[in-house]
């Protein structure tokens, strides 16, 4: 499984998501937003290709694949909420990426779990399709100039949905995103997620 | 036209194998074969309100996680049902059988269809509130309980008075979590002593800590997990409360992820008529296995603890459970009886302490006096198993707090008389003084401090002041100075250690 999206630009979509600039933390990006930019083609987000994250001085973004009824995902709502607060405070802007959710359903899981970032939806999964994420809870880093560094796991702690370590004895996210943060390459980029299934459809024969 | 019946029988026999082909064709559906297990396997957890993360209630909300629902049912995980599957019948099996499991895959490889949705079962309904009718005592726990947004499984009791001012009957105890989200399963237990009352508040927080008792002060009076439907209790028996009790509520919490409060309440229903026979319960090795001198090194994959314990009376049994902490791996529960055959009563290759399950036979299952009941338990408490607490592993002993372990397979045991259910408390008893002398003599530091001062009739006020001068009284009844006690010498050892406090003030072994 040679990651191929592992130097997939980002979308424009996500560029719009982010550019929107009014995103307070805790809030959920309207489904408008994205559904303007479905239209955009990979092909296209190529020619377009932007920089925002790097306009904005942000060394890495992370992109935290969620979903609101998930109990892996949930039980790792604690240390999400740890690692966005460490992080931002070097850099690192952080968002909750939810593909199969309303926007009130996402904002009320913000709050309800403590997640100091802003929802972005991705109502026809074409964020995950374009990291390669598949998994929710998933973590996606980015660079500045939209290639994908890391995806994979948090940590190790989760071994399959209802076994789940008291800790964890590798924090993956948190190595790869120490490495990006020194201008170093990522130990591991590919990492396997244990959560629930995105539902994304049966690839085509 | 006489050929023509021949043709059509012939025409009849070649179509016969196409449509069976035909039949068996059709594809997997939602209505038609994933609803109805569904509805009746899951949907009770999985439902709006329940401890299930999700509800698992229309095709919609199935379907979308086909995948994670194949897998999970695959590997057993889900419904959450520990006990081997095909080994002993019980009537709450929730486990699903390998064909059923088929179905989930099959279907998602035909693509997840709805199928004729007029053919989708309805959907059972569960009504909110007291599901056997409004209780005759409501007990509160008092206070609401914190629980925590993430770390370990909390086990903790509440104390709530019932204020009976006569012993009392109850033919029926309903559990109502105040967060259904965060609650596991339920210990009951009754205390005379106000024992409890004292230690809920020496601590600070609602309630107080540990896994289960730690002596026996408290009557063990039953329990209850999520998914399992509250009913009266069978075969017409009934609790036995004593006037002036507390109910000690043990709860098992299990973080989600986010800060929750529980206020939970039991509804008692009472019975104007007594137990319909006397009934207690057999635990093996009694004590939750404080006896058993249970000490797990650091790193051990399978520690390795037996037990065995031969009832003295004729009794029916009419359901299973087993009980340990973290590291519990393996529990299993044999019957011999006293015609040499055996059978299994509980096999559990992969207990979790997540899941603490009562397992009523299917039919009650009659043990003749001199019936042998064998019980191993085995414990991992390698880095790998991830319900390890503690990291690196270290060496585990028997105790009360959720990092030490403990053991015990306890069934539920009708009795025709109560004599021969005392007589069967009094075996209990025995076995356990037994095993006291077993470990003394061994030399086991672990059970000496635990039942130090407490030992024999002259160990009053730890006149023993260490493990050398608790056995002297032991060894002194070695008269052929083996070392060993023979059984003939067991005899005066047993009358002391009956004597001593442990023995004596560990309250019932079983249901009054
Ligand atoms: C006794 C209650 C109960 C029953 C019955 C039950 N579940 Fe669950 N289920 C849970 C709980 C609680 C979890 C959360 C994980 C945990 O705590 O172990 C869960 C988790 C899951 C998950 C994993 C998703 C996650 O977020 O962890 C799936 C999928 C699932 N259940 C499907 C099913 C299916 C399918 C059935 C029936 C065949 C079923 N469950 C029966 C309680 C139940």
């Amino acid at each position: 499984m040679n990651e191929s999206i592992a130097i997939f630009p980002l979308l424009t979509l996500f560029w719009w998501a982010t550019q929107a600039g009014a995103l307070a933390a805790g809030e959920a990006v309207a489904n408008a937003t994205l559904t303007r930019l479905a239209a955009v083609q990979p092909a296209e987000a190529h020619a377009t290709m932007i920089t925002p994250l790097a306009d904005r001085g942000q060394k890495a973004t992370v992109l935290f694949f969620l979903t609101t009824e998930c109990s892996v995902g949930n039980g790792y709502a604690p240390e999400i909420a740890r690692i966005v607060q460490e992080y931002q405070k070097r850099g690192v802007t952080c968002y909750g990426v939810y593909a199969h959710e309303t926007a009130a359903a996402v904002t009320r899981h913000l709050k309800d779990y403590a997640l100091p970032f802003s929802g972005v939806l991705d109502p026809k999964l074409q964020l995950a399709r374009l990291t390669g994420a598949t998994v929710t809870p998933e973590a996606c880093i980015l660079s500045p100039d939209s290639r994908v560094l890391y995806r994979g796991r948090i940590d190790d702690r989760a071994v399959k949905p209802g076994t789940v370590r008291a800790e964890p004895s590798v924090r993956d996210l948190r190595l790869s995103l120490d490495a990006v943060l020194a201008g170093k390459p990522v130990p591991q980029p590919v990492t396997r997620a244990i959560g629930c299934y995105l539902d994304l459809p049966a690839p085509e024969k | 036209m006489p050929y023509r019946p021949v043709l059509r029988s012939l025409a009849l026999l070649l179509l016969w194998p196409a449509a069976l082909a035909a039949a068996e064709k059709r594809p997997v559906t939602f209505s038609e074969d994933i609803a109805p297990l569904v509805f009746s396997n899951c949907a009770a957890c999985h439902r709006p309100g329940q401890i299930g993360p999700f509800a698992l209630t229309d095709y919609e909300s199935v379907k979308r996680r086909a995948k994670l629902i194949a897998e999970v049912t695959e590997d057993r995980t889900m419904p959450p049902w520990h006990a081997d599957p095909g080994v002993v019948a019980y009537s709450n099996d929730r486990s699903l059988t390998k064909e059923q499991i088929a179905l989930f895959s099959d279907w998602l490889a035909a693509g997840t269809p709805e199928g004729d949705p007029a053919k989708t079962p309805v959907l059972p309904e569960i009504k909110d509130g007291w599901q056997m009718g409004p209780p005759d005592q409501i007990a509160t726990m008092p206070e609401a309980f914190t629980v925590p947004a993430e770390g370990r499984d909390i086990y903790r009791k509440f104390t709530i008075p019932l204020n009976l001012d006569k012993d009392t009957w109850v033919k029926g105890i309903e559990f109502h979590p105040g967060d259904p989200r965060v609650v596991h399963h339920i210990l009951y237990y009754l205390d005379t002593t106000g024992k409890a009352r004292e230690m809920d508040a020496k601590d600070p927080k609602p309630g107080f800590g540990g896994m289960s008792q730690s002596n026996g002060e408290f009557r063990y009076i039953g329990g209850w997990d999520v998914g399992t439907q509250p009913v009266e209790l069978p075969y017409g028996l009934r609790w036995f409360i004593p006037k002036g009790s507390d109910l000690v509520v043990q709860v098992h919490y299990h973080p989600i992820g986010k800060e929750t409060t529980d206020q939970s309440s039991v509804g008692f229903h009472y019975s104007d008529e007594p137990t319909a026979k006397p009934w207690s319960i057999i635990p093996v090795p009694p004590h939750f296995g404080m006896m058993q001198g249970i000490d797990i090194p650091a790193g051990e994959k399978e520690h390795i603890e037996k037990a065995s314990f031969t009832i003295p009376e004729d009794c029916t049994i009419f359901s299973v459970n087993a009980h340990a902490h973290y590291l519990g791996k393996r529990m299993e529960m044999s019957a011999t009886f006293p015609d040499g055959s055996t059978r299994w009563l509980l096999k559990t290759s992969n207990w979790d302490f997540k899941w603490q399950e009562d397992y009523a036979f299917k039919d009650p299952i009659k043990l003749p006096a001199g019936t042998r009941l064998d019980v191993l338990m085995s414990y991992d408490n390698s880095a790998e198993n991830p319900a390890n607490p503690t990291k690196p592993p270290k060496r585990v002993i028997w105790g009360p707090s959720t990092t030490d372990e403990m053991g015990v397979i306890t069934l539920s045991a009708i009795f025709e008389t109560k004599e021969q259910k005392e007589a069967t408390h009094q075996a209990l008893r025995v076995y356990l003084a037994n095993q006291m002398i077993d470990r003394l003599l061994e030399g086991s530091e672990t059970v000496f401090g635990q039942v130090r001062g407490q030992i024999g009739a002259a160990d009053q006020n730890k006149a023993s002041k260490n493990l050398e001068a608790a056995r002297a009284p032991l060894l002194a009844l070695d008269f052929d100075k083996d070392s060993k006690l023979s059984s003939a010498e067991r005899i005066p050892a047993i009358a002391y250690i009956l004597q001593g406090a442990f023995i004596k003030n560990l309250g019932a072994i079983g249901f009054d």
